[in-house]
């Protein structure tokens, strides 16, 4: 597959981005690492008359904590560098898992924290190309009128496949989004949309910068299946984040990714784990309890009931792994 | 579409060529500057025959790189990988424990493996798998070139022993 020609800007700082992103607005698409946004060109699902660099901007860049305790991460951060980074290793070991199953190392070499964050949703009929989707009718993201994915829908439903991005939300995570406007500071949970199409919160202008995660000793897993554990889209992901003790834990966030077209919160679980403590019995109780969340599940690559059937079995996986994992190093 | 001038540093020579902003480092690489080791196969970054290095060694997949985010930066192809006269001992030990049929991920896979051991030496088996899982072999499979591998893994150690571990 070849790429379609586009005009190519790199700008040298991120106010000449900006200023770049006001002047061409939404015929641009920004460039990360390249390795989701060029395919999508080659599939012809995607035609940005520009493509914004921004692999030179020095304000993306870099791996921090400030005195608050809070941990900065830059939108231009090479995957590779960030599963690998010894402060996201000590504090987020779930962070650096689920970080870890984006893609394959070829694949994680070159692709960016925030082109992961802003990967587009995926199907069956879009992952393909646009030869091959000419012998189905179109869909509602190839201008159609339907969608391939749950037939009755009345919008986009593909699958939400970030890996990282379940495990930042159990961590609480915020977006920062610049634009010539300003900036502003979003929970990643709300940055999310549920609509295939209109994935996500960012305006015409605006490019993520960095993301924040608050101070706090938590431990996280993240545990991904699929079919093969490279390079592969997820069957269903889930990350949890544990404060507290085993016996009384204070606070845990369970979030399912690949099971539909946001990252799905699993409140059910989580509450039996609340109130009951981590034991076998309430591990059990707590995977019986999380089809309760799913709702309506699409049969994308697996039958909805295996998916239920799936998530059950990460839930008891996942609590299980951080009711062993020993409570991360203090800040 | 206007071409612009850009300088790869292929296997340490400099080639000036004129790129538009579509064309990827793997279609410069191969009809441009000439060196065809590198292969086109899915162009999207799934079966890793395209696989070079870049300017920190690592694995990156050319198909997926545009030529001109690649002015003035190293690269290095198959072809860069044996010295004058002698095969890298990842390339001796393919040979030498056949981790080959058809040929065709063959530059992918050694690039893979060069990467891999110029990052991480001593990989453990975990490190190899998942190096290997972004570079396809579609005659077989994996099992004789993680034998070839883990073989180079042995005699680059060996080396680099020799030479009071200054090497690597």
């Amino acid at each position: 597959m070849q790429l379609p020609p586009f005009e190519y800007h790199r700008p040298a700082s991120l106010d000449e981005a900006l200023a770049t992103l006001d002047r061409i607005g939404n015929d641009a698409a920004v460039l990360g690492g390249g390795t989701d946004l060029l395919i999508n060109l080659k599939l012809r699902l995607e035609r940005p008359a520009a493509l914004l660099s921004v692999r030179e901007l020095p304000e993306l860049a870099g791996v921090s904590v400030d005195a608050a305790g809070t941990l900065r991460i830059g939108a231009g951060e090479r995957l590779t560098d960030l599963a690998t980074h010894p402060l996201i290793l000590a504090r987020h070991p779930g962070l650096a898992q689920a970080i870890r199953a984006v893609g394959s190392q070829h694949v994680r070499n070159m692709a960016t924290l925030g082109g992961n964050l802003c990967l587009p949703t995926r199907c069956w009929y879009t992952n393909q190309s646009e030869n091959w989707r000419g012998s189905q009718i179109p869909c509602w993201k190839t201008e159609g009128q339907v969608c391939h994915v749950i037939k009755t829908a009345p919008n986009c439903r593909a699958i939400h496949s970030a890996d990282s991005v379940p495990a930042l939300i159990t961590l609480d995570a915020r977006v920062l989004l610049r634009s010539s406007r300003g900036e502003r500071e979003l929970r990643l949970a709300d940055f999310y949309r549920d609509d295939g199409i209109e994935n996500n919160a960012l305006l015409p202008g605006e490019l993520i910068t960095a993301v924040l995660i608050p101070p706090g000793r938590a431990r996280s897993v993240f545990v991904k299946a699929a079919a093969r554990t490279g390079l592969d889209y997820g069957y269903a992901t889930l990350a949890g984040a544990l404060t507290g003790s085993n016996r009384a834990p204070k606070s845990l966030l369970l979030v399912a990714g690949s099971v539909g077209t946001v990252p799905l919160l699993l409140h059910k679980p989580a509450q039996i784990i609340l109130a009951q403590g981590l034991t076998e019995a309430s591990i059990e109780a707590a995977a019986d309890a999380a089809r309760e969340d799913l709702g309506e599940v699409t049969n994308l690559f697996t039958p909805p009931g295996y998916k239920k059937r799936l998530v059950r079995g990460l839930v008891r996986r996942v609590l299980n792994d951080l009711r062993r994992q020993k409570l991360p190093d203090a800040d | 579409m206007s071409r612009q001038l850009i300088t790869l540093i292929v296997n340490g020579d400099r080639h000036q060529v004129p790129v538009a902003p579509h064309d990827t480092l793997l279609d410069v690489i191969r009809d441009q500057v000439g060196l065809t080791g590198t292969k086109r196969g899915c162009t999207s970054g799934a079966c890793g025959v395209c696989t070079v290095q870049g300017e920190d060694g690592r694995a990156v997949l050319s198909c997926l790189a545009l030529a001109i985010e690649w002015d003035e930066r190293p690269v290095t192809t198959i072809e860069g990988v044996a010295s004058e006269d002698e095969l890298h001992p990842v390339q001796k030990a393919f040979l030498e424990y056949g981790a080959v049929q058809c040929g065709a991920c063959t530059p992918g896979l050694i690039m893979t493996a060069k990467a891999l051991l110029d990052q991480n030496p001593d990989p453990d088996e975990e490190a190899i798998n998942e190096a290997l899982a972004g570079a396809l072999c579609r005659c077989t499979g994996h099992i004789k070139v993680k034998i070839a591998v883990r073989e180079a893994i042995k005699v680059v150690a060996a080396s680099t022993a020799a030479e009071g571990g200054q090497g690597g």
